[in-house]
């Protein structure tokens, strides 16, 4: 019986889902919450509150009681009005993709996204997420005329892009017994790095010197001297005496002969099925770019030049994230 | 210390507490003490709990405490069902949720809970006096749950007792239409429990210092509003039940009353008057003696001529009603009914009381007006007294009254009279009820309180039937004329209006029991006909259900438009500032030549744009640009800068 009554639920919810996919179309960012597109129902304490009340009504009623008629009356119109209070709230906000944060398979994506609204009147609770009743749904209460941020986490489950597909923005502001939700269809990816393979192999190393002809190219050999700090920059190089004598956070640099540099090819893992081959050069670029060593990468159709740096990691493990992943036909 | 692994701190429990002993507050003379302190512990310590991060109860206690309060109610009340077992059952349901309160579900479980305990004590108690802590408590309910629900944990106080507010103030005007226009349907639709709740009020037995127990009550008992003339004091005899049985120191109405119905003649002028009953949880209807006519079909008369109501009244109920002061009652006395008038117990009690009836009899044989009059005299000539704190009687109340201290209230003189009556051979019998009444002028009617409470009696005499015999009448004659305060002692306390009272004050008191009396006609006793007058006043002619309906369904509608906009306008965009309206004005007038704004383009760019696209506008379109970009980013714009580009705006041709 119960299972019949989920499996109903179950099926309710999924035509629900798709008639609303087919009202409303895909969203373009950034997306208005208009009032069209607000649905609203009870909540279970807001059916249970409707008992109560029903249950009240008929009591004055039978005891031609008109106090207890005026209180059910009273409530009665409390829940009304919190009823189109919860569909305000909503109504009128907007959201937009501030950051598609990428991710190794095995960890999550997140997408940074913002809410704002221009009214006067300040939008409390919230609730962004994928289901109602999750715990991992993010709250957020927008002050008047001001913005806030809320992050979607979607599990990196396989290499290549992950589509936001559908996410609920919701509330049941004031009162817990009505939730207004509207449901939006973002054309939001982010992409889903391979999950680095085990320290097992060691990459092909190629040293060159190739003097100062490669200005970009950094060694591990001649201190060069110090530059500030910037993000991304590997620990090991980080000048700690410096930092310790209170002069800032600083990199050593090196220059000269011994320029450690990768060519981290594809082909070169023959013998290893693909994703083995992509997981395992995803080791090498990170490892690489622990240990501020220079590379390039060469896949098949796609060759990115040696270099070094966050965005040069980035860049690689894109490619290798997209590599042969056929483009989703997305409207 | 908190526990590194308790619960953390749930939001809104000392509100929902509040809340909850509010909502009790009402009841708490009405349960058992047992279950409000059981109540206050379970809070203190849900409280205490919270704030030091202790475990909740386990699941066995839980049960164990639900199945003890259950099982304790039902041994106290021997029902779950009724107003006085479902509140004590209601709030030990509330004390057990209070022990595995977890998630904001449960506590709002506990708002709904104060919610019906309210409503609980709106159908016990319907008083003007008693509605601000309720709507207080329905207030302070409403913020509770608000501040359950407040998604942001630091929200102050302040700022959620006035979104509550608002709230409260926009349901307010949609809660006045129902209870306007709801339709009241008529009558019970399911058997109400009849057991009822003990009020103030005359009983169906009477003992000797019930009746000045009940006086030193100042509560309204009735009042009534005369259509006509109001009768003079000494005709204001409400008439209660009628007491028949003695068992040698109380008197009680009858169990079985299979007594034919006497026949009565009225003569004289009728008064007619309606009757507004304080709920007395007992079925009798006070009317003036004696009533020949009445509007309700529930209401009956009984054998001896008391009204009684089909049901017991618990509600504020209004009867209107026909008497006439001149009346015969009974042509004939049935045998049972005279046996039954005549009866005294016959273990020899009040001996000398019996004795004294025998001798009234031997002097006046076959002239019952006489022994009554012998009796009233003795009542008057010898130093009886009336008093509201008459000594203590022991097993020969009568005798020790009428031989021994001779101080008493109306019953010790109702009841000595009716057995020295009975002795000598005249049927009598007691009848218990109110006399008197007081004025009021802010109202218009007489309101009759408890310490009005009155007893007399009636003899039959062959040939002119039952006739009333007040012998209070006889000792205290101020009292029937005046009320109970011209009647006692000057250093005897008496209820209710103080006899040292300001007059401002009695104004004062007045006026407020006008404000009440307005209150149980215009609101407690809202009914159907109220809303078809209503409808009618509004211009509805022949207003019926149909029409009712209607009415509700429009305004329902109207009140729904009304707050939509409302709401639209308060979360209404801010308005565009002067310069963002001009620019929208030249994008709508560029819009013609089939420019529009790139989504990434600025205003400023735009316009640009469009000077190099539309010669023929470029020096117009330059100066709204420049004027434009000094109001939006210049350091100081010129004062006459708007105006300036409004007249630009203004004179762009397209």
């Amino acid at each position: 019986m119960r299972r019949l009554l989920r499996d109903l639920r179950a099926r309710i919810e999924r035509r629900a889902r798709a008639w609303i996919r087919r009202r409303q179309g895909a969203d373009t960012d950034p997306v208005a919450l208009r009032r069209q597109r607000i649905y609203i129902l009870p909540t279970r304490l807001g059916v249970a509150y409707g008992a109560m009340l029903f249950a009240m009504l008929l009591g004055g009623m039978n005891y031609n009681n008109n106090l207890g008629l005026g209180l059910t009356f009273l409530l009665v119109s409390l829940g009304l009005v919190t009823m189109h209070h919860a569909h305000g709230t909503l109504a009128g906000v907007q959201l937009r993709l501030l950051e598609a944060i990428p991710g190794f398979v095995g960890s999550d994506v997140r997408f940074r996204l913002l809410l704002e609204h221009a009214s006067n009147v300040a939008r409390p609770a919230l609730e962004i997420g994928f289901a109602r009743d999750d715990p991992g749904n993010v709250t957020a209460d927008l002050p008047p005329r001001g913005s806030r941020e809320a992050t979607l986490v979607l599990p990196a489950q396989r290499r290549g892009r992950v589509e936001l597909e559908r996410f609920v923005v919701s509330t049941s502001h004031p009162f817990g017994l009505f939730r207004a939700w509207a449901v939006v269809h973002p054309a939001y990816s982010a992409i889903a790095w391979p999950r680095p393979a085990e320290r097992a192999m060691t990459p092909p190393l190629t040293a060159t010197d190739t003097g100062g002809a490669q200005s970009g190219a950094i060694g591990a050999e001649d201190f060069a001297g110090l530059r500030p700090f910037q993000a991304g920059d590997s620990l090991r190089r980080v000048a700690w005496k410096t930092y310790a004598r209170g002069q800032g956070l600083h990199t050593k640099q090196f220059a000269g002969t011994d320029v450690v540099s990768h060519i981290f090819d594809y082909d070169s893992l023959a013998g290893l099925p693909v994703e083995s081959r992509l997981e395992q050069l995803c080791r090498w670029v990170l490892d690489a770019q622990e240990h501020g060593e220079a590379f390039a990468l060469r896949l098949p159709g796609t060759s990115i030049e040696t270099n070094v740096g966050p965005a040069h990691r980035e860049r690689c493990l894109n490619a290798l994230a997209l590599f042969d992943v056929p483009e989703t036909a997305r409207a | 210390m908190r526990e590194p692994n308790a619960p953390s701190r749930i939001r809104g429990l000392d509100w929902v507490l509040a809340a909850l002993a509010a909502a009790v507050g009402p009841h708490v003379p009405h349960v058992p003490a047992w279950v409000t302190l059981l109540l206050l512990a379970v809070c203190a310590w849900r409280w205490t709990a919270d704030l030091r991060g202790w475990r909740l109860a386990p699941l066995p206690l839980r049960v164990v405490v639900v199945l003890v309060s259950t099982v304790a109610v039902f041994g106290t009340y021997r029902t779950l069902n009724g107003i006085e077992a479902g509140t004590a059952f209601l709030v030990l349901m509330a004390a057990a949720k209070l022990l595995e309160t977890r998630t904001s579900r449960d506590l709002t479980v506990i708002v709904f809970i104060s919610w019906f305990l309210l409503y609980a004590a709106l159908l016990r108690e319907q008083s003007l006096s008693q509605l601000p802590w309720l709507l207080g408590s329905a207030f302070l309910t409403a913020v509770a749950l608000m501040r359950v629900h407040a998604s942001s944990a630091q929200a102050p106080a302040r700022h959620i007792v006035r979104r509550t507010l608002q709230l409260l103030l926009q349901a307010a005007p949609l809660a006045a239409l129902l209870f306007l226009l709801f339709p009241r349907l008529p009558g019970p639709f399911w058997g109400i429990d009849s057991r009822s709740e003990a009020r103030t009020g005359l009983d169906d037995e009477m003992t000797p210092g019930d009746v000045s127990d009940l006086s030193a009550s100042g509560e309204v008992a009735f009042r009534a509003r005369f259509f006509g003339v109001t009768p003079r004091p000494e005709q204001r005899y409400w008439r209660g039940p009628v007491l028949h049985e003695f068992d040698g120191r109380s008197w009680r109405r009858p169990s079985a009353q299979s007594f034919p119905q006497p026949q009565v003649t009225f003569r004289g002028p009728a008064i007619r008057y309606q009757i507004t009953l304080q709920p007395h949880a007992r079925r009798w209807v006070l009317a003036l003696d004696l009533p020949s006519a009445w509007s309700e079909r529930e209401v009956t008369q009984s054998f001896d001529l008391t009204l009684l109501s089909a049901r017991p009244i618990n509600n504020v109920a209004a009867f209107e009603l026909t008497s006439h002061s001149d009346y015969t009652a009974g042509q004939s006395l049935a045998e049972s009914m005279r046996r039954k008038d005549l009866a005294l117990p016959r273990d020899g009690t009040n001996a000398r009381s019996v004795a004294l009836g025998r001798n009234l009899a031997a002097r006046h044989v076959g002239n019952p007006r006489a022994i009554v009059g012998e009796m009233l005299t003795m009542f008057r000539q010898q130093p009886f007294e009336y008093t509201m704190q008459p000594p203590r009687l022991a097993d020969n109340a009568v005798d020790e009254f009428l031989f021994t201290t001779r101080k008493g209230f109306c019953e010790h003189y109702a009841s000595a009279f009716t057995v020295v009556m009975r002795a000598a051979g005249v049927p009598a019998r007691v009848v218990t009820g109110y006399q008197g009444g007081e004025f009021n002028p802010f109202g218009g009617y007489l309101i009759v309180r408890q310490s009005d409470a009155h007893a007399w009696s009636e003899v039959w005499i062959e040939g002119r039937g039952w006739m009333r015999v007040d012998p209070t009448a006889a000792v205290a004659p101020e009292r029937i004329r005046g009320s109970l305060i011209d009647a006692v002692a000057e250093d005897e306390p008496v209820p209710g209006r103080l006899r040292d009272a300001s007059p401002i004050w009695l104004q004062v008191e007045l006026g407020w029991d006008a404000v009440n009396d307005f209150w149980n006609q215009r609101v407690v006793r809202f009914d159907a006909q109220s809303q078809f007058d209503l409808l009618d006043r509004l211009g509805v002619d022949d207003p019926d259900w149909r029409a009712l309906g209607l009415g509700l369904a429009g305004s329902l509608a109207a009140f729904f438009v009304v707050l939509s906009t409302y709401l639209a306008w308060r979360y209404r965009p801010p308005p565009r500032d002067w310069p963002g309206r001009l620019h929208d004005a030249v994008i709508a007038r560029l819009r013609k030549r089939g420019l529009t704004p790139g989504p990434a383009e600025g205003p400023v760019a735009f316009i640009e744009r469009a000077e190099r696209e539309c010669p023929d506008l470029a020096r117009t379109l330059a100066d709204i640009r420049k004027l434009y970009a000094a109001l939006r980013y210049g350091p100081a714009p010129r004062t006459d800068d708007l105006q300036r580009l409004k007249h630009a705006v203004n004179s762009l041709r397209v």
